[in-house]
């Protein structure tokens, strides 16, 4: 702690920070470009200047840039003087000459930090009567949009974008007055968090091409917290809607998570919940005509529920409609609709965690640190943000040299000086080249057999007692020692696994790995990348896969099968499937799109999407986290699946509910059942919770047309949709002060109405938000003991000349299959493609380009050769999970014939 | 009590005399005043026919301007919508393809402009929040009619007639 005087008035504030945070946390408004809480300072912009004075009698004082002074005790500095005042005005008057002022027509407009940076400092006239530069703009792909023009020269973008996430392909060019930040030539983004820059850029030269198509100004959409669906990270967003159709995803920052930045995939991936081919009413196949409405569609289910009824919960639905779910067909009718490797490895990954042996981080902690080893992730296309994470924690050990020479931490242009490309060790695993590889000290192309040997011959290198790896492949004790030593040295060391190679030895022996690093408190940290945003909660619930050759027998013949947003055929192979459908006498599927499962079955249910229902999720950290309805939708069809599972259990018991049901009930009713679940109620907060006894908005208090925006469906203005279920209302009325974190619909302060408007809501900058950063971490109750996972060390992998051992290599574009059906997403996509090395393909006679036949159990793909050299002998890779490829039971193995 | 401000009067009612009670004088008494009105200049004008003059800050229907060259002004940022304290304009942003140059003066354009001129109280904050000068309440009033539905106005009726703007230019 240190005393600061601010205009003479004593503070006291956090030493370590620069006097930019520190008076920004205090309140105070001082205008930055440069600065990022995230990235740090680099002094450039000259935007924050205050007076700093020598001691209390100095009178004359020196303009400083607030950014680059580190805060000590008994600093005097003055925001209020004139002359800093002045400078602040001058500066960004400047910096404005070359600015178009085309405000009406930038996408920025109304949530624009130099929109407010200029109203700020009170710069209201333009005296400068000049001609000024313009610039071509380029085309950067179907996600961002370039608009060099309204540049101000902050260098944020190329921070960000170079410095910051490993780009290579945005850069900055020319010099003076002629500085161009865009890429060498036209062409998409090629880095996975290019869509921050419209995020981190304070004006509008990077903005949301998909938003283009559908413009709505901040202050005009409807917006609620909300949680990305699209990967297992489960990270913080910000969802907002206008006439119906959800229009943009934006960052919300949550401290523990994902920080200031999300991924492409999440940012972009939306564009489904406005889909075309979403279900608009309740179907029933044999009724003519098949759309039908809630009486008919109940009184059609009534005698099918009495039945003996089957449930297959999903990995993306939320916790309270798989819970309602399971209330409705009972504990041992309920299962879990994974593959069965994917059960598998969920039901390890779960034990490892029970038992206390390791340390589970949150995406924040695993930017600590110091070593890190990556065993079968390719982390970039599997869980994008956590690379993200990845790529700062490498360079935590170079920067460690930074404090014995005095460099403060947030002094990022000496601190990059400094570090150079001096890297902390990560080792990575993995059949083929990552994106992270560039970072590793150590990179390993091998077999996914291979990759969980070479972790139990680290395991047992770390802890003689661990079982020892039987015929070790030449060099890998080598390797083992190597990794071995740099963990074992390490203060803070990472592993990092997953589900991507469908492998469950590789997450045993990551554990294995982890659990030998750890003496007494001191614990390894293991970040489990996960498949679906929801597939820790499902595993948590300890239901068995339908696919599962015992539960199958538990089934037999059932009368009712009823689906939960979950397309089936994606997940295995298409006779395995039929085979489970023609069981059952009548398949009810309840989702949003139109699928293959929903083909079938007998009655299908619309369901809301993550915007049109709240939920809980749980993330690969054991994290849940609530999601709240964005708007209303006009289909009143659309409802939560746990609203319709909820009124078909009252439908079959003949009850009805006295009160409307919140998902808050559900998720307190699944933690009395469930203890592992216990504190899961936390994270999603009563619907009857009022601030001054009022709700929280979701919309910003300019919101406009309220009266005029219906008016061409219903002049007379009907009431405002009310939300029985949460302490969110769908008006602008309602608390305007700061609310609890997790109900955070939007970012915004008096002047602040740019994203930048988030340290406002932060106890400090780049801090928890007020009341603690949202979500609850689950796993609080370990049963320490079972260390079964240490066994299990596969055989050797040897190569099969017939049998080729398939590897399913997840894309950031086209694995995830609703972000897939983005326009955006879709151009992105890789085509299918079979990828061999070339010693394979010279064997096989073909060149890159050619047509294999690829046969697996029976079905035959014809797919392009990719050749990727490093990929080990006599195994395939297929891009996971792309529409053309679903059907796959992973792990495959198949047959290469020339086509 | 005492009256607060000391100005109250209190007034008696008389009961009315033979003549009053009549009502006979007070009849002919009306009877001039209106005979005299016949031969004094009309208070009323035949309206929609003939129209009053209004005054130079008469505010009434919206128009959305074009330009010199006949090219609509309105980029749809949204201000006008902003600042309405009825919250009755809505509208639809759009990007400006090639080859529409000539219709829209700059990048985007409101593609649906809507004022439900039933919530509208005619105030002028639109037109005031325009920063591209291209709403202004110089319109007639705005005219009756049967269904609440005729009274959501949209492009078709708020934009300004082309020819007019064009006329004078084809003039020259």
């Amino acid at each position: 702690m240190a005393v600061i005087y601010i205009d003479n008035v004593p503070y006291e504030v956090k030493a370590g920070k620069n006097l930019l945070e520190a008076c920004l946390s205090l309140g105070f408004d001082l205008p930055y470009f440069c600065w990022h809480p995230a990235m740090g300072s680099v002094g450039a912009c000259r935007q924050c200047a205050v007076k700093l004075f020598k001691d209390d009698q100095d009178t004359k004082g020196r303009l400083v840039m607030s950014c680059m002074e580190s805060v000590r005790d008994n600093l005097y500095c003055s925001i209020e003087d004139t002359t800093a005042k002045a400078f602040r005005s001058q500066v960004i008057e400047w910096l404005m000459t070359n600015h178009p002022h085309d405000c009406a027509v930038c996408d920025e407009g109304g949530s624009c930090h130099l929109q407010d940076m200029t109203v700020m400092t009170g710069h209201a006239y333009r005296r400068f009567n000049y001609k000024k530069r313009t610039y071509n703009n380029q085309y950067l792909g179907p996600l961002i949009n370039h608009e060099m023009n309204r540049c101000i020269q902050c260098y944020r973008c190329v921070r960000f974008y170079k410095d910051y996430a490993g780009g290579k392909d945005l850069d900055v060019f020319a010099a003076h007055n002629n500085v161009y930040f865009g890429r060498a030539t036209d062409g998409v983004l090629e880095n996975e968090f290019s869509g921050n820059l419209a995020e981190v850029c304070p004006t509008g030269v990077f903005t949301d091409k998909t938003l283009k198509e559908h413009y709505t100004r901040k202050w005009d959409l409807t917006m609620a917290p909300s949680i990305c669906q699209h990967c297992s990270l489960g990270c913080n967003i910000i969802a907002g809607e206008r006439y119906g159709e959800l229009r943009q995803i934006t960052n919300r920052y949550n401290g523990d998570v994902n920080g200031y930045f999300i991924c492409d995939r999440g940012r972009f991936g939306y564009e489904y919940v406005n889909s075309l081919n979403r279900i608009q009413h309740p179907l029933i196949r044999s009724h003519v005509p098949e759309a039908v409405n809630r009486e008919t569609l109940f009184d059609h289910l009534k005698p099918l529920l009495s039945g003996k009824v089957i449930g297959v919960g999903s990995p993306r639905a939320s916790l309270e409609s798989n819970f309602a779910l399971r209330q409705l067909v009972g504990e041992n009718q309920f299962f879990s609709g994974v593959p069965e490797t994917t059960a598998e490895m969920m039901e390890i990954i779960l034990s490892v965690f029970n038992t206390g042996d390791v340390r589970i981080p949150s995406m924040k902690e695993t930017e600590e640190a110091d070593v890190v080893l990556i065993l079968g992730e390719d982390l970039n296309n599997s869980a994008p943000r956590l690379a993200l994470s990845v790529r700062q924690a490498v360079r935590n050990n170079p920067v460690e040299v930074a404090n014995t020479i005095n460099i403060p931490a947030w002094h990022d242009a000496a601190l990059r000086e400094l570090v150079q490309s001096e890297k902390g060790d990560c080792f990575i695993a993995y059949p083929v080249i990552t994106k992270l590889d560039e970072l590793a000290s150590g990179t390993y192309y091998i077999s996914p057999d291979e990759i969980a040997r070479l972790g139990y011959a680290i395991a047992n290198f770390l802890d003689p007692q661990a079982s020892a790896v039987p015929d070790l492949q030449g060099n890998m004790q080598g390797h083992a020692v190597l990794i071995g030593n740099s963990l074992q040295k390490a203060k803070n060391p990472l592993i990092v696994t997953g589900v991507s190679l469908q492998n469950p030895s590789i997450i045993k022996a990551a554990a294995a790995i982890a659990a030998a690093l750890g003496e007494g408190d001191r614990k390894a940290m293991l970040a489990v990348v996960v498949p679906d945003c929801n597939s820790m909660g499902l595993a948590m619930m300890n239901a068995p896969s339908i696919l599962n050759s015992t539960a199958l027998s538990t089934i037999g013949s059932p009368d009712t099968l009823i689906i939960l947003e979950n397309d089936l055929f994606s997940i295995s192979q298409e006779a395995q499937i039929s085979e489970i459908l023609d069981r059952s006498t009548n398949i009810i599927v309840l989702d949003h799109l139109h699928n293959p499962t929903s083909a079938r079955a007998d009655i299908v249910i619309p369901v809301g999407t993550f915007s049109e229902a709240d939920g809980t999720l749980v993330n690969n950290e054991g994290r849940a986290q609530a999601y709240f309805q964005v708007y209303m939708p006009k289909n009143e069809n659309l409802r939560e699946s746990w609203r319709w599972l909820s009124d078909l259990k009252n439908l079959r018991d003949g009850t009805t509910d006295a009160n409307n049901v919140t998902p808050h009930d559900l998720i307190r009713q699944l933690a009395d059942k469930m203890p592992q679940f216990t504190g899961a109620d936390q994270a999603m907060p009563t619907a009857d919770l009022r601030i001054k006894d009022q709700k929280i908005p979701r919309e910003p208090h300019r919101y406009s047309g309220r009266t005029a925006m219906n008016a061409n469906l219903d002049v007379s203005e009907p009431k405002p949709p009310s939300d029985p279920d949460t302490p969110l209302s769908f008006t602008m009325e309602g608390y305007k002060g700061l609310q609890p974190a997790p109900l955070n619909s939007f970012f915004w302060s008096p002047g602040w109405n740019s994203n930048q408007s988030v340290h406002k809501y932060q106890m400090e900058v780049g801090g928890a938000l007020y009341g603690g950063n949202p979500g609850v971490r689950l796993f609080n109750h370990i049963n320490p003991g079972d260390r079964s996972y240490m066994n299990g060390i596969p055989p050797r992998f040897k190569p099969d000349k017939e049998n080729w051992e398939m590897l399913p290599l997840p894309h950031l574009f086209g694995s995830e299959a609703l972000s897939s059906l983005s326009k955006g997403i879709a151009e992105l996509s890789p085509q299918p493609y079979v990828a061999i090395n070339s010693m394979d393909a010279e064997s096989l006679n073909v060149d890159e380009g050619s047509i294999l036949q690829v046969i697996i159990e029976g079905v035959q793909y014809e797919l392009p050769v990719k050749i990727k050299p490093e990929l080990p002998a006599r195994t395939a890779g297929l891009p996971y999970n792309l529409q053309e490829l679903t059907g796959i039971k992973w792990p495959a193995h198949g047959q290469l014939v020339k086509g | 009590m005492e009256s607060l401000s000391n100005r109250k009067k209190v007034l008696e009612q008389k009961p009315m005399n033979f003549w009053e009670r009549l009502y006979l004088p007070a009849i002919f008494q009306g009877m001039a005043i209106t005979f005299k009105h016949m031969f004094k200049k009309k208070e009323t004008i035949f309206y929609p026919e003939v129209e009053r003059e209004f005054s130079e800050n008469w505010r009434g229907m919206h128009s959305l301007k074009r330009d010199e060259q006949g090219r609509e002004r309105c980029t749809a940022c949204g201000l006008c919508a902003l600042s309405c304290p009825a919250e009755a304009i809505t509208m639809i942003a759009a990007e400006r393809q090639k080859g529409e140059e000539h219709l829209y003066r700059e990048e985007k354009y409101a593609a649906v402009y809507e004022i439900n001129m039933l919530r509208c109280i005619f105030c002028g904050l639109c037109e005031e929040a325009c920063p591209k000068e291209a709403i202004y309440l110089d319109g007639p009033i705005v005219p009756a009619n049967y269904l609440r539905k005729d009274f959501i106005y949209g492009k078709d009726k708020l934009v300004e007639d082309p020819i007019n703007i064009e006329s004078p230019v084809a003039g020259n």
